[in-house]
């Protein structure tokens, strides 16, 4: 059995022992965790505010560099990654509980700016970004700047550019945090749907759990370690 | 999209600050092309002045003054015998108020000295002989004065005659008041004085030959120094002077351009400290951001470059109007001085931008997550 398979299932990450300190080492937002993430699977992370949610989902999207412990990405350490920029741009798409669109930007050229950085010619660009737009159901929106788009529109802008080089993993920290039920339902179904669709590795944080029961597996934590981790 | 026009979004995003920014370089680039401009026309005026004299060599004594030192008439008769010159001529400039202008050249000559050949008569005519109580003047100098012909002119204590209106061929004789020198030694009280010898040299001679002469005319002559003509007014200490503080001025210019646009460069990261981590975030390499930033500023330079070229150039024009410089400004304002200028504050945008983007290229992409 190699590091990236068990049970002939392709492992996407893999955390041993992990920790993250912060306030150089004054406090730990992490503080050993141990998991394993294959491929396809739709992983909810669940726990108090302050248990590490945040700090883990970073560490999986390159956004800071690990503390102690391992974690691989298809077998190789994230923290050793030459190109951590490319990793993010490629690998990885995120979708923030606070949207995060550029406010200076219109819907379709918030979807184009992940482009940058894959090899597409500006209408290629274009042309995607309108696709993927199309796909959230935001077709008429294209040309609005955020402040004209509700919350819900907005959330559909920012799962149309995590999807923008058509990532492997989605991350998604709390992303219908600020919605009220009716979007929150609407973005949630959107994102299992997308996952499901292009059978994307989806690790999504959580502490409601009537969304976390959605998920294959459930992993809860507090205080930084992780305290169950459930097949469902 | 293209990259271009996520820079052009960032810099229309606090459209006043980017203005207020842009209106401040331009300031400095006009300033940098108007003294620059202006001190090299003075220069190439008083060259082509030379030439519309006929001289080829300028014996003189410029001191810090803008008129040169006087020396004794004489030491006209210590050159003249010397190989290789064709003629002499003695002159006595000054630069004084006259009437209502407050700066007018006075050029007193020799009578019958070559420098008066090449004054063409526009209207009236030449004075009658040295002693005739008259002068002509330079057409603008006219203008400058208000006077035609017949008019009277107030030298010192003397009133004298307008008798004729002369194209000189070049701005300084344009604007020059010109008079017969033994009768401005005597208005004057500089009885058996002069202040510049032009020499012409023969025919023919090669520019190392002109050279020669001045060497030959310097060993002679202690109390004044020989210059190939137009060499000469780069001597003079005020153009220097004048030339110093316009280059010490623009480079002020460009060292407060530098400052504002390093802060409006700062404060615009600092602002978006969130979306630059953000972009780097959603894959964004930090050289990107660098570029993103370094493109951003290098803009704001570029165009309060050409902004400031503009308004240098009008201002100059404005200037050149105006009754108390009018004919004594003949501005080079060269497309070579242009764009020199908008590469100058090109320069300026990119070097202010070097610490911002630096700035913004240490953020960590974990800060999006964040609040
Ligand atoms: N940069 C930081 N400075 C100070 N404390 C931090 C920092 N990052 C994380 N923490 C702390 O680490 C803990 C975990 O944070 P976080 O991962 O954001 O939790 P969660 O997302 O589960 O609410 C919290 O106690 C938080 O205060
Ligand atoms: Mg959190």
């Amino acid at each position: 059995m190699s590091a990236a398979q068990d049970d002939g299932k392709t492992c996407v990450f893999e955390a041993v022992g992990l920790t993250k300190e912060y306030d150089e080492g004054r406090g730990q937002a992490l503080r050993g965790v141990d998991f394993r993430i294959h491929e396809g699977e739709f992983v909810a992370i669940t726990g108090p505010s302050g248990c590490g949610k945040t700090t883990l989902l970073q560490m999986l999207g390159a956004l800071d560099v690990p503390g102690a412990g391992t974690l691989n990405y298809r077998g190789e350490s994230i923290a050793d990654l030459p190109a951590p920029a490319v990793y993010r741009a490629r690998e990885i798409g995120i979708i923030f509980q606070a949207f995060h669109l550029l406010p200076t930007f219109t819907a379709i050229e918030n979807v184009q700016l992940p482009m940058f950085e894959a090899d597409l010619s500006m209408s290629q660009r274009k042309e995607r970004a309108a696709k993927l737009l199309e796909s959230v159901g935001l077709e008429g929106r294209r040309d609005h700047f955020p402040t004209k788009l509700s919350g819900g529109e907005r959330q559909r802008v920012a799962i149309a550019r995590s999807l923008a080089n058509s990532p492997s993993v989605l991350l998604a920290d709390e992303p219908t945090g600020n919605l009220d039920s009716e979007n929150a339902h609407f973005i949630l179904d959107l994102i299992i749907r997308i996952h499901r669709e292009q059978k994307m590795t989806l690790v999504l944080v959580t502490h409601d759990m009537t969304i976390a029961q959605r998920a294959s597996r459930t992993i809860q934590m507090k205080d930084g370690r992780i305290v169950s981790d459930q097949q469902l | 999209m293209t990259f271009f026009i996520v820079v052009i979004r960032g810099l229309l995003r606090r459209p006043v600050r980017t203005g207020l920014t842009l209106v401040g370089i331009s300031i400095g680039i006009a300033a940098v092309v108007a003294l620059v401009g202006i001190s090299r026309g003075f220069e190439q005026s008083w060259a082509a002045g030379m030439k519309a004299r006929g001289t080829d060599v300028v014996v003189s004594n410029m001191g810090s003054a803008l008129a040169p030192k006087p020396f004794a008439a004489n030491v006209r008769d210590r050159i003249a015998k010397l190989p290789g010159i064709a003629a002499t001529c003695s002159i006595f400039v000054d630069m004084t108020s006259v009437e209502d202008s407050s700066m007018m050249i006075i050029s007193a000559r020799e009578w019958g000295g070559f420098s008066w050949q090449n004054l063409k008569l526009i209207s009236g005519r030449m004075p009658t002989d040295a002693e005739e109580p008259a002068v002509v003047l330079g057409q603008t100098a006219a203008e400058v004065l208000k006077k035609k012909l017949g008019d009277t002119v107030q030298l010192e204590t003397k009133e004298l005659k307008v008798v004729g209106i002369i194209d000189g061929g070049a701005l300084v004789e344009n604007g020059s008041l010109i008079i017969s020198l033994p009768l401005f030694q005597e208005i004057s009280g500089n009885e058996g004085k002069i202040n510049i010898i032009d020499v012409r040299a023969t025919p023919g001679s090669s520019e190392d030959d002109v050279k020669r002469l001045c060497v030959a005319i310097n060993s002679v002559v202690p109390e004044a120094r020989a210059m190939v003509a137009g060499e000469h007014v780069g001597n003079s200490q005020a153009y220097r002077f004048i030339s110093a503080m316009s280059w010490g001025t623009s480079l002020l210019a460009v060292i407060v351009g530098v400052l504002g646009v390093m802060n409006t460069m700062l404060m615009t990261v600092f602002e978006r400290k969130q979306e630059i981590c953000i972009l780097l975030a959603i894959g964004w390499k930090r050289s990107r951001i660098i570029r993103m930033i370094l493109w951003e500023s290098a803009l704001l330079g570029f165009f309060g470059g050409i902004g400031g070229v503009l308004i240098g150039v009008a201002g100059v024009k404005i200037m050149e109007t105006l009754p108390a410089i009018h004919g004594l400004l003949e501005p080079d304002l060269s497309v070579g001085l242009m764009i020199n200028s908008v590469l100058i504050a090109l320069v300026v945008g990119v070097i202010s931008g070097i610490y911002p983007a630096w700035r913004s290229s240490r953020l960590t992409p974990s800060l999006a997550m964040q609040g």
